[in-house]
């Protein structure tokens, strides 16, 4: 035991003394994490969400008209422009310089009233993100000025039935009924009431996944890492040394896989120290269970590490497979992006990587706001994955010739 | 100290050691379905107290014998014996016998030589109370007190070999093994190592040395093994292995040659033997200088020309080309 904390103390002294670890495990992490923070900026609608400017052209001018752009006006992140003429707005959609515009034909309001058919037309470029979200919002409008002409109808009908006479005032019904009609419209009586089930936060950072993310990534590079310095040594010599010394051999293997262990652990746990302190990531309500989902992360990463040393004879070999190994399960897992917004094919896939099952967790904790009971698998799977990659690596393993 | 009887250490095919001998198998010793016979069936002792030679060429079998020794590798075969232990039976004995100097840099470039010699100190089981003293020993012993807190990978080849040989000596063993020391260092560190195994020496550490340079055999060495294609070929103290050559080789180039001819040549009272390979002939004589003349005439006489002519020093190079026709660092 005492030999085995010595290896594992020349580990860590090595790593210490490496000056490029201090960028891998600290700088490269950090500045990582803050740029591509800034790039995607906020993943959910926090305050600096951007405002989409959406011309309207108003070939009318009437009262339906104007209802029409107080509602678009009202609308949350649209910032409406009526200083266009009708070419000139078709024109920047055209350009892509705005995401749609919409179109009041002539005579709309008369029509509305009138109970005629009339369009109000949406332009928007093939294949915008935004289409459906403008879309829906016009479709609101139309919804809603249909049913202010099914109203007067309705209402037209009922009082002719009811009084017997068909000389009525009909203008003024019409304005009343309308008036009601609108200003219900502007003001709805009748409301959507949309629950968020769970204690998610309010606001989602774009720092609350990518801080976890690179954490798991980075930690995965130091503890391959280490795991490559297995076979550095053996073709340096060192390891050939310390097999003909008297020192067990579960001391050496032990210790070198305590100090990749532990190396994990810091840098996700500096990782979270740092995302905390700078960009005010919230660790969730379950510390217990972010500290044991960390120390299943290691553990899998760890012995995932001693399994490819023991398939991969060269150090060479080691660092391009490892690095492909790492983007890639961190591209699929759920280590840049959440996993829920991947396709449901890349979500399956996903799962055979240790990053899907720790940033499913992660995620469920400090996004979530979960407890250790939800992420009881994932730390499940977590460890099962271990000792599977333990057992076969441990099998598969040199130590020497035969 | 040591002995080794009948050592076979063979890798791939097990089968590959009751199969011809490794002259068969090319000059590499490998045969690509069969494997590899790095040493095929050597005995030797090692007497307490003595320095002992493995002397041949690269791929001779020099180190997979080390390894054997040091337990570092299984014996395919035989019976391997470390101050009394077996290296298959009691390899943990063993190991606390023996130091080991490897061939490699077997150190960490990245720590200074006090953090190399520490670690190395605390895995050979040297009491903490002591560690301190026998690194500033160890350092003073091979010149590197001076440069104890610089790392290695700063150190020039020659340093390096000094702290590899200091990381061995850790354990104070009684039996030291030294592999090829001296590879790739400068003429001054080379000489520094020698004084540090002949100091080691006399203070009662046996030692096995292998080398392919014949000239610190001769120096340094009681007696030595030359060891070709896995097998030791020769035994002897140095000087007795030369003796046997008499005062000089020669080397005669031949396009074409009959046994008749060979017999003539062998007549020459100077030539004590006559050894035909390929388009050469080596002739072992009691004075090199007096039958070259002979030689010259006879070849006249018989109308035969020579296309080459060399003349060896009689040393410890000659011998291994005398007995394998190769040689010895292109061998």
């Amino acid at each position: 035991m005492k030999k085995l904390l010595y290896v594992a103390l020349n580990e860590l002294l090595l790593l210490f003394k490496d000056k490029m670890a201090a960028v891998w495990m600290i700088i490269l992490p950090l500045a990582m994490t803050t740029i591509m923070g800034m790039v995607f900026g906020d993943l959910g609608g926090g305050t600096d969400t951007a405002v989409m400017d959406l011309p309207v052209v108003d070939h009318d001018g009437g009262e339906m008209a104007a209802t029409v752009l107080d509602i678009l006006s009202q609308t949350e992140n649209l910032h409406v422009e009526t200083s266009y003429d009708d070419q000139t707005a078709r024109q920047l959609v055209t350009d892509g310089k705005r995401a749609g515009t919409v179109i009041i034909p002539p005579d709309f309001s008369a029509a509305i009233t009138s109970g005629q058919p009339t369009t109000l037309e949406l332009i928007v470029a093939p294949g915008g993100q935004t289409t459906p979200l403008l879309e829906g919002t016009v479709r609101g409008v139309t919804s809603g000025l249909s049913n202010v002409q099914t109203t007067l109808e309705v209402v037209i009908s009922e009082v002719q039935r009811a009084t017997g006479s068909y000389v009525l005032d009909y203008e003024g019904i019409a304005e009343r009924v309308i008036a009601t009609a609108l200003e219900r419209l502007q003001n709805p009586t009748v409301h959507a009431g949309v629950t968020t089930v769970g204690s998610a936060k309010e606001e989602l950072d774009i720092f609350d996944q990518m801080v976890p993310g690179y954490a798991v990534m980075f930690a995965m590079f130091s503890v391959l890492g280490g795991a490559g310095t297995i076979l550095e040594e053996k073709e340096r010599g060192t390891f050939k040394r310390l097999l003909i010394v008297p020192l067990p051999k579960v001391a050496l293997l032990g210790g070198k896989l305590v100090a990749q262990f532990l190396v994990g652990v810091v840098q996700i746990a500096l990782m979270f120290a740092f995302g905390t302190l700078l960009f005010h990531v919230s660790l969730g309500d379950s510390i217990l269970g972010l500290v044991l989902l960390t120390l299943a992360t290691c553990w899998a990463t760890t012995s995932l590490g001693l399994l490819l040393v023991a398939i991969i004879k060269s150090r060479k070999q080691i660092h391009p497979i490892t690095t492909l190994i790492i983007l890639g399960s961190s591209a699929i897992g759920g280590s840049w992006f959440p996993l829920f917004m991947m396709p449901k094919a890349v979500q399956q896939v996903a799962r055979v990587t240790l990053v899907a099952w720790a940033m499913e967790g992660y995620n469920q904790l400090m996004i979530l706001g979960g407890s250790l009971a939800d992420v009881s698998v994932d730390i499940g799977v977590l460890i099962l994955y271990g000792a599977t990659c333990f057992a076969i690596g441990l099998r598969l393993f040199r130590f020497k010739e035969s | 100290m040591v002995v080794v009887d009948n050592l076979h250490k063979h890798y791939g095919d097990p089968s590959a050691a009751l199969r011809p001998s490794p002259r068969r198998l090319g000059r590499s010793g490998r045969d690509s379905k069969r494997g590899v016979r790095a040493v095929d069936g050597i005995s030797f002792e090692i007497r307490r107290g003595e320095i002992f030679g493995l002397l041949g060429p690269n791929g001779a079998g020099k180190t997979t014998t080390i390894n054997v020794l040091c337990t570092y590798a299984e014996p395919t075969a035989g019976e391997v014996t470390v101050a009394g232990h077996s290296v298959t039976t009691e390899p943990g004995a063993v190991k606390r016998a023996i130091g080991v100097v490897p061939q490699e840099i077997a150190l960490y470039p990245d720590l200074d030589a006090v953090e190399n010699l520490r670690f190395f100190g605390r895995m050979v089981d040297v009491p903490r109370a002591r560690l301190g003293q026998r690194i500033s020993e160890l350092l003073a012993l091979v010149g590197l007190t001076e440069h104890a807190r610089r790392r290695v990978e700063h150190y020039s080849g020659g340093m390096k070999r000094r702290l590899n040989l200091a990381a061995g000596l850790l354990s104070e063993p009684r039996f030291l093994m030294l592999d090829e020391p001296t590879v790739g260092v400068d003429p001054q560190s080379r000489n520094a190592i020698f004084e540090n195994i002949r100091e080691l020496n006399h203070q009662g550490l046996t030692i096995l040395y292998t080398t392919h340079y014949m000239e610190e055999a001769e120096l340094l060495c009681h007696r030595v093994a030359i060891m070709d294609e896995g097998r030791i070929i020769a035994l002897d103290t140095p000087q007795n292995l030369i003796n046997t050559l008499g005062t000089g080789i020669i080397h005669i180039g031949v396009k074409d040659v009959d046994d008749g001819i060979v017999a003539r040549l062998k007549a020459l009272p100077q030539v004590k033997a006559v050894n035909r390979r390929e388009n050469t002939l080596a002739f072992e004589t009691v004075d090199a200088q007096r039958v070259l003349l002979d030689m010259i005439r006879l070849f006249n006489e018989m109308d035969m020309p020579m296309t080459s002519l060399e003349i060896l020093e009689p040393n410890l190079e000659s011998v291994f080309i005398q007995l394998t026709g190769k040689q010895l660092r292109d061998a």
